[in-house]
């Protein structure tokens, strides 16, 4: 296989083309997408790479078809990704609980800017966050990474394609602006030393009479996709476990759901990822995601040097998320700091989970600027006076 | 190492600092590099940083840049308070006048004389920022160019790119 771009050495790209090119060494062979700032270099890469690689990338009249053609590719067994902003993904609400209620396995990027409607399109922002986890209606659950690197851009891309088919689910990636545009030095994998995971299959026509059922007793059904002989009913309406309408059923709803809630929730430790710094002896502690982690590394540093204990907590998967780490943490330090760029998103998750052992205070930040690591340590110090 | 590029839109600044990000990759150094611009493609502010180290780098836009690259006046304007006290500020001279300690030299009228295009400026800025400090090795810039310019452009960007190192070692 050549690839349309060099592997197995570094190379010093955008955060969006790292994207692009770490989907296509996942095995990503379908994008539909609609262009938007700060995503289209995304776009932009597929078209130029998907036709060098078999596969097709199409531009659609608009977010909402991105969307529904990629959980249409995936059904027919094609790792499928789209990719937008705010505007775009507001737009992706309603088919991304369609591919949730599916169990469809689908990557969406969506590269943050300022919102809410077109805001500021050319500038970073966290704000869509808690869209990206409960933006959809309905009881559910799904899987949410945030990338704070070039680097981790191209890595968590791959992830993102694992996690979806593991688990046979839709996996939001949460970029953002400053992510998406910045160049760094990337190493860039071999393709044979890439680790990658597809959906389980059924073994047989007995398995592939439950597309929706449990029959392996790890909540994650075998998906019998389309064109391999089996005949499988696809709907967003609750269903049974042979994908059969029952709209009235208590039981049957509940199952269903709860079904595919558990899946997430009871693999929580696989799919959970993040890094410590400085934190075993902190006595302060930042908890901070995506780009805004970096400023706090340095902030850890600077706070470390002024003689105030302080660690970070950098969370690669905000969905889902792990209540109890918290609360262990909040055990050990007197004051947790969740500095973000948006009024308070995470802040809530991380006050839930500190469950009052320790203060939890925001630091905000909109507007298009990402906190400089000086403003969090003077966020800090003006907190650590009060006491 | 911060260094900032500051012009306005037009003169290639993003483009220059993308080289010289590129240039430190080549060398195996860690390297961010992001920008900064008005939406007015030609006329507005246009900033490119470029920070380069051996370490992991955590910083995003340049803070305190230890060079500050101006090619027009309103870009010096704009970025003078982000070069350090003991910074070194490299300008067009024609264009820029500071109004603190500097060396430069005429690099527009440079890249005319040289390549006939007021458009390979940044180019010549490069070179002399190069030579002057060797952030990177002469070569890898070369490599850089040669990567990132636009097809058949190359070599009228390395004649750019060797007059201003040039200029850079008087």
């Amino acid at each position: 296989m050549r690839y349309p771009f060099p592997v197995g050495k570094s190379d010093f790209i955008q955060g969006d083309e790292a994207i692009a090119r770490a989907a296509i060494l996942a095995g990503c062979r379908f994008y539909a997408g609609y262009p938007i700032t700060p995503a289209s270099e995304i776009f932009e890469a597929m078209a130029l790479y998907m036709p060098l690689v078999d596969g097709v990338s199409v531009q659609m009249e608009d977010e909402l078809a991105s969307i529904a053609a990629i959980i249409g590719a995936s059904w027919v067994g094609v790792k499928a990704m789209t990719a937008t902003s705010g505007p775009g993904f507001s737009l992706m609400m309603e088919n991304l609980g369609y591919a949730i209620m599916t169990e469809t396995p689908i990557v969406v990027v969506n590269v943050q800017r300022g919102g809410p409607s077109t805001g500021q399109p050319t500038l970073p922002a966290q704000g869509d966050v808690m869209q990206a986890i409960w933006g959809t209606h309905g009881d559910h659950s799904l899987i949410v990474l945030t990338p704070a690197t070039v680097q981790e851009a191209f890595d968590m891309t791959i992830r993102a394609f694992n996690l979806a088919e593991k688990y046979r689910t839709p996996v939001v990636l949460l970029s953002d602006a400053e992510v998406g545009h910045m160049r760094e030095r990337v190493n860039i994998p071999n393709p044979e030393d890439i680790e990658l995971v597809y959906r389980k299959l059924p073994a047989n026509e007995e398995e592939a009479k439950y597309p929706f059922g449990d029959i392996h007793g790890d909540l994650i059904p075998p998906m019998p996709i389309f064109g391999k002989g089996y005949r499988t009913y696809v709907t967003g309406l609750t269903h049974d476990e042979k994908g059969r309408p029952k709209t009235v059923d208590a039981e049957i709803h509940q199952k269903l759901i709860e079904r595919i809630v558990n899946k997430i929730e009871k693999n929580k430790k696989d799919i959970i990822d993040y890094e410590t710094f400085e934190l075993d002896d902190a006595e302060v502690a930042i908890i901070s995601y995506g780009i805004v982690a970096r400023s706090a590394i340095r902030a850890v540093k600077m706070l470390r040097s002024e003689g105030i204990k302080a660690g970070l907590l950098k969370l690669n998967v905000v969905w889902p998320f792990d209540f109890e780490m918290i609360e262990k943490i909040a055990e050990q330090v007197h004051a947790i700091y969740v500095p973000e760029m948006n009024l308070g998103q995470v802040y809530h998750l991380v006050k839930e989970g500190a469950n009052g052992k320790a203060r939890v205070e925001l630091i905000p930040k909109i507007g298009g600027e990402v906190h400089t690591p000086q403003e969090i340590v003077k966020a800090v110090k003006r907190c650590e006076k009060c006491i | 190492m911060q260094v900032r590029f500051a012009g306005i839109g037009g003169q290639g600044v993003v483009l220059a600092g993308v080289i010289l990000g590129e240039a430190a990759a080549i060398e195996g150094l860690n390297v961010v590099q992001t920008q900064d611009y008005s939406s007015a493609s030609r006329g507005g502010h246009s900033i490119a940083d470029v920070i380069i180290s051996k370490e992991p780098i955590y910083d995003l836009i340049v803070t305190k840049a230890d060079v500050l690259v101006a090619l027009a006046q309103l870009g010096y304007n704009t970025t003078k308070d982000s070069l350090k006290e003991d910074g070194l500020l490299i300008v067009d001279t024609d264009l820029v006048k500071p109004d603190r300690e500097f060396i430069g030299a005429p690099f527009t009228r440079i890249a005319e004389e040289t390549t006939g295009l007021a458009l390979t400026v940044n180019m010549v800025a490069l070179g002399y920022l190069v030579a002057k400090t060797g952030i990177v090795k002469k070569e890898s810039v070369e490599e850089a160019i040669r990567r990132r310019v636009p097809k058949g452009t190359e070599d009228i960007n390395l004649k750019a790119f060797r007059a201003g190192y040039e200029e850079g070692l008087k």
